[in-house]
């Protein structure tokens, strides 16, 4: 009898799930409605249909069937998106090689990370899950939607998005594999001759597989193509625009450096992470062209890290900088919203500029600005809906929309939101991560692959 | 005893104790099983009816079959008799190579490997290994999968992300290559990850897989195309890893696949699709989520045989405060934890509700914690005929070696196990097991239940015997009734000095207590079942999440 319910509550929970990675339709009534890129709108309606914007304006009708949220009283704003966190990853770091291109964090999502549910409680629709910092060059990223409560780790992959890729300057690299074993890059030099020895590498690849390619298109079979070669493969993707550079920074000369890397072999689509010392070259970074996604107020957790001020985002944005704020944490994401706050205090920044920074600035970073992060006709329906505005320290986030669907609702809000519950263990184990905020989560990973690479 | 312990965890689960079984010597080549229920093959039964083995090969079946002259019979009044199972993956019959002893993740680089480009082996790059002169049969995996009726196993090397290739082979023979039935049927691969050098993750498996399955795209091309015209052409350069890829690349070999976590099988459900290799979806244990996927796509499964542990009975002890917060919490967390472990026991009958067809794998379950394992997953949904199927006829038809065995049939091998109950009957017994028509012979378990109406004297001092994995360890009770109030103390030679027993127990012969000892600076409590005869005694001993072993002692005189 038992089993019986429980079959039955095994195919309720199939259909529910299933249902969860389709798009769905609500009109939002009356909220204050955060446009961000076309101000702020009172009394505004939102109507969405199968997962789409379809219309903002006043006193909308809801077509049949389609359900009203009440949002009297609320702001309704752009899901939060993250440019940079390590949740719903089962890998952060293949520390083994200073360059790692050939491995892709997307293979490897975990739909079953409750990060997942608590960022969505903090208003955050999509984030970008990284690759760790242990290597020059790292693995590839991955954008994810937040559709908790899928078992299947490809409904999280945001479709369509560009693809991205880890690289790393300074203290990390060199930690793991000059101090680690010996071998380039021991020194921030070193770091500048692993990216030009690859890119190197990789425009012979790509000439070999050109004149290959000629070949048969001659009907000459005798000339052969290189042998297959993943890592060379994602560098020339590099070097044909296709992937866009995510790179983690701190000192000003590095990050300059990389943009005359990239200079050299022709790449133009680069996005900077931390960078703390980026005021240091705001003017350089918007003359590139180069995005920026940093921290509100984190620093001194390492030596390179120590010469910061809270203004840095508020001095990249006045120097015309695409600028972020990121959590590169699983307690961070919840509050991103506090986080932007914090350059009104620290840069006088506007409303719409604070929530640029968690909104369409990283959507422009992660090339997905044409989809998400501003509430537009035809946008996708990722919404966050506040109690309060979301830049008040009294701000509450209360629904959380991805595809129009509610995947947090605060009023429904039950106490075990696992997915993967131990069948073995009643009492589940809950860690805190101590390593938060006395150290970035990139390099996850890899005390143990450094423990088992050098002091075995 | 909390050196017991440590050598019992030091020495890992791969060792049992000493079985009982017995190959007799072939006197005869013929055997004749007269009167038993023969489950010739799922859902067909014969009553009251002979089967004939001749020369390793079955002879004949049936109630009117008459027995050769000179054929040593078995009277098998009231057994079954079922065709010998298959275990349809596993590294049963190959030693564990001595290097990873502390399990691949835990291993060591060794000096002068570049951890960017390490050495295919340390990487887990193998796949042309075979088994061939590793097997050996007195192995004692291959032992303890006998005794519980199997009499043929799929069996790959051990290593990591592509440790070899599949062969067939019987439980039992001379030497390796007498086991051994075919090899080279299948390619074998698994994620994971290498120690401290590429791939030492999940996605570094992932990649290099699909760069060596594309390397083999390549390889095959250029070879087709230098054997057809090889003038101008650089020659191929051999690669034995790539050559042993190419059949699976070719479509003409099945990759079996681990992928026991419902995110595995999606990982591996999306390599399948991106390169299109012929997948076998190996070990799934949380396959449930993805059945009406596997049934459409028709990918052959292989069912776990390992199952989450049951949970411990836990005894509220006396006098401790009830917190009503806490207990709706707890009640909540054990709702949940109940649910998903119903489940998991659920899985198997899940897929066959499907209509999948699968096979079960014995590679991660303990050999004791298998029969368990069936009758929870019978109990849960599946029928008895759909578990021996994976037992039998399944894996066989999935091996291509149907003609061979998976049932009971004239001209087929002589692989056959006798239990004296309904094998999937709480309690049933493996008494005879018969592989290429060679004889094993068990007895039937000690029975460790006293009996509530015998009675028992248990005064006096004991010395007992505990049967751990690979040892025995030894010491004293000494036990006291006071008119039914027994009092007593616990010594083992690891302990300093004797505890006093809790909680004793006398219920006719059976006497229950438990022994608190100390262990890393933690107490924790053995329970004790023995039934005592007269002046010895047999019964197991529970050590926590340990296990229970056998324990085994007698009275050396009155205490003091």
């Amino acid at each position: 009898m038992r089993y019986t319910i429980l079959i039955a509550l095994l195919l309720f929970f199939g259909v529910s799930l299933s249902a969860q990675s389709e798009a769905g339709s609500m009109l939002i009534k009356n909220g204050t409605v955060l446009t961000v890129t076309n101000g702020t709108m009172e009394n505004t309606d939102v109507l969405v249909i199968d997962g789409k914007i379809a219309e903002i304006g006043k006193n909308l009708r809801a077509p049949r069937g389609v359900e009203e949220v009440d949002a009297t009283g609320m702001h309704v704003m752009p899901g939060i998106i993250d440019c940079h966190s390590h949740i719903a990853i089962d890998a952060v770091n293949e520390a083994t090689n200073p360059v790692t291109a050939e491995v892709w964090v997307g293979d490897a999502l975990d739909p079953l990370d409750v990060s997942i549910y608590r960022a969505l409680a903090g208003g955050v629709t999509a984030s970008h899950a990284m690759h760790g910092s242990a290597n020059a060059i790292g693995g590839q990223c991955e954008t994810i939607k937040h559709r908790y409560g899928t078992y299947n780790p490809n409904d999280l992959r945001m479709e369509g998005a560009p693809r991205t890729i880890k690289f790393a300057l300074g203290e990390n690299p060199m930690r793991v594999h000059g101090e680690g074993r010996g071998i380039q890059p021991a020194t921030r030099m070193g770091i500048e001759q692993v990216f030009r020895a690859a890119f190197s590498e990789a425009q012979e690849y790509q000439a070999a597989k050109q004149k290959y390619e000629a070949a048969q298109a001659n009907d000459d079979n005798t000339v052969l193509p290189p042998q297959f070669d993943r890592r060379m493969e994602t560098l020339v993707d590099i070097l044909e625009g296709e992937i866009i550079i995510h790179c983690h920074s701190y000192r000003a000369d590095e990050i300059y450096m990389l943009m005359q890397v990239c200079e050299d072999f022709g790449i133009d689509r680069l996005c900077f992470q931390h960078v703390n010392e980026g005021f240091k070259v705001a003017p350089e970074l918007a003359e590139f062209g180069a995005g920026a996604s940093v921290f509100a107020d984190w620093w001194a957790y390492k030596f390179e890290v120590y010469y910061s001020t809270a203004y840095n985002a508020a001095i990249l944005t006045e120097n015309g900088v695409v600028t972020s704020i990121n959590s590169d944490s699983g307690e961070l994401i919840r509050h991103l919203y506090h986080e932007a706050a914090k350059t009104q205090r620290y840069g006088e920044l506007s409303n719409d500029e604070a929530l640029a920074l968690i909104t369409i600035n990283p959507a422009k970073q992660l090339g997905i600005d044409d989809r998400v992060g501003s509430l537009e006709e035809g946008k996708d329906a990722d919404i966050a809906i506040f109690k309060g505005h979301p830049l008040s320290i009294y701000a509450v986030p209360m629904k959380t929309i991805v595809d129009g669907k509610v995947y947090f609702d605060r009023n429904n809000d039950a106490d075990d939101q696992r997915l993967d519950v131990d069948p073995e263990e009643v009492m589940p184990a809950f860690f805190l991560d101590v390593q938060d905020h006395n150290y970035e989560n990139c390099m996850q990973g890899t005390y143990q692959t450094f423990n088992a690479l050098f002091r075995g | 005893m909390l050196f017991l312990v440590c050598a019992f965890l030091a020495i890992g689960l791969s060792l049992q104790a000493q079985s009982v079984e017995d190959a007799l010597k072939p006197v005869t080549r013929t055997y004749a099983l007269t009167n038993a229920t023969i489950v010739t093959q799922p859902g067909e039964m014969i009553e009251g009816s002979t089967i004939v083995i001749k020369n390793g090969l079955i002879d004949a079946i049936g109630t009117n079959v008459s027995v050769p002259a000179g054929a040593k019979v078995i009277a098998a009044d009231s057994m079954y008799v079922y065709a010998g199972f298959i275990d349809a993956l596993s590294n049963t019959g190959v030693p564990r190579p001595k290097n990873e002893d502390n399990g691949p993740r835990r291993g060591r680089r060794p000096d002068g490997v570049n951890p960017g480009d390490p050495p295919r082996e340390l990487a887990g790059v193998t796949p042309e290994k075979q088994v061939r002169n590793d097997l050996k049969p007195d192995e004692r995996s291959v032992e303890d999968m006998r005794k519980l009726g199997y009499t043929a196993a799929h069996v790959v090397p051990h290593g990591r992300m592509l440790p070899g290739q599949g062969s067939i082979i019987l439980l039992a023979g001379e030497d390796g290559e007498d086991m051994l039935l075919s090899e080279g049927l299948s390619l074998f691969t698994q994620f994971e990850a290498a120690p401290g050098v590429f791939p030492a993750t999940v996605i570094g498996v992932m990649s290099k897989f699909d760069e060596l399955y594309r390397q083999t795209e390549q390889m095959i091309m250029h070879m087709d195309a230098y054997a057809k015209n090889p003038k101008g052409m650089d020659r191929p350069e051999r690669d034995e890893a790539l050559e042993a890829m190419a059949p699976v690349v070719k479509g003409e070999k099945p990759l079996f696949f681990m992928a026991p976590g419902v995110k595995d099988i999606y990982r591996v459900l999306r390599m399948q699709d991106d390169l299109g290799f012929n997948l076998v979806l190996t070990g799934v244990k949380e396959a449930w989520h993805v059945a009406d996927q596997i049934a459409e796509a028709n990918i052959p499964v292989i069912v776990n045989l390992e199952l989450p542990d049951l949970p411990k009975d836990s005894k509220k002890k006396e006098g401790e405060e009830e917190d009503e917060a806490m207990d709706d919490e707890m009640k909540m967390l054990q709702e949940r934890a109940a649910e998903r472990m119903q489940a998991f026991e659920s899985q198997a009958a899940t897929l066959a509700d499907a209509g999948i067809q699968f096979g079960f794998t014995a590679m991660d379950a303990k050999t004791n914690d298998i029969h368990a394992s069936l009758r929870r997953m019978i109990e849960h949904g599946l029928s008895e005929d759909q578990a021996l199927a994976a037992l039998t006829t399944t894996p066989a038809a999935m091996l291509g070696v149907s003609d061979m065995m998976g049932t009971l049939e004239e001209g087929k091998m002589g692989n056959l196990l006798v239990s004296d109950a309904p094998y999937f009957a709480e309690g049933a017994n493996v008494r005879f097991v018969m592989i290429d028509g060679h004889l094993f012979e068990y007895e039937a378990k000690k029975a460790t239940k006293g009996n509530p109406d015998a009675t028992a004297n248990v005064n006096g001092e004991w010395s007992y015997t505990v049967e751990v994995p690979g040892q025995t360890s030894e010491g004293t009770l000494k036990l006291i009734d006071n008119s039914g109030e027994i009092s007593g103390t616990f010594y083992s030679t690891q302990m300093p000095s004797a505890e006093d027993i809790e909680n004793a127990r006398l219920n006719g012969n059976e006497l229950s207590f438990d022994a608190p000892v100390s262990m890393g600076g933690q107490r924790m409590s053995l329970q004790f079942t023995l039934v005592i005869t007269g002046d010895t005694f047999e019964g197991t001993v529970s050590v926590g999440e340990f296990g229970t072993f056998d324990v085994e002692g007698f009275r050396e005189g009155d205490p003091e």
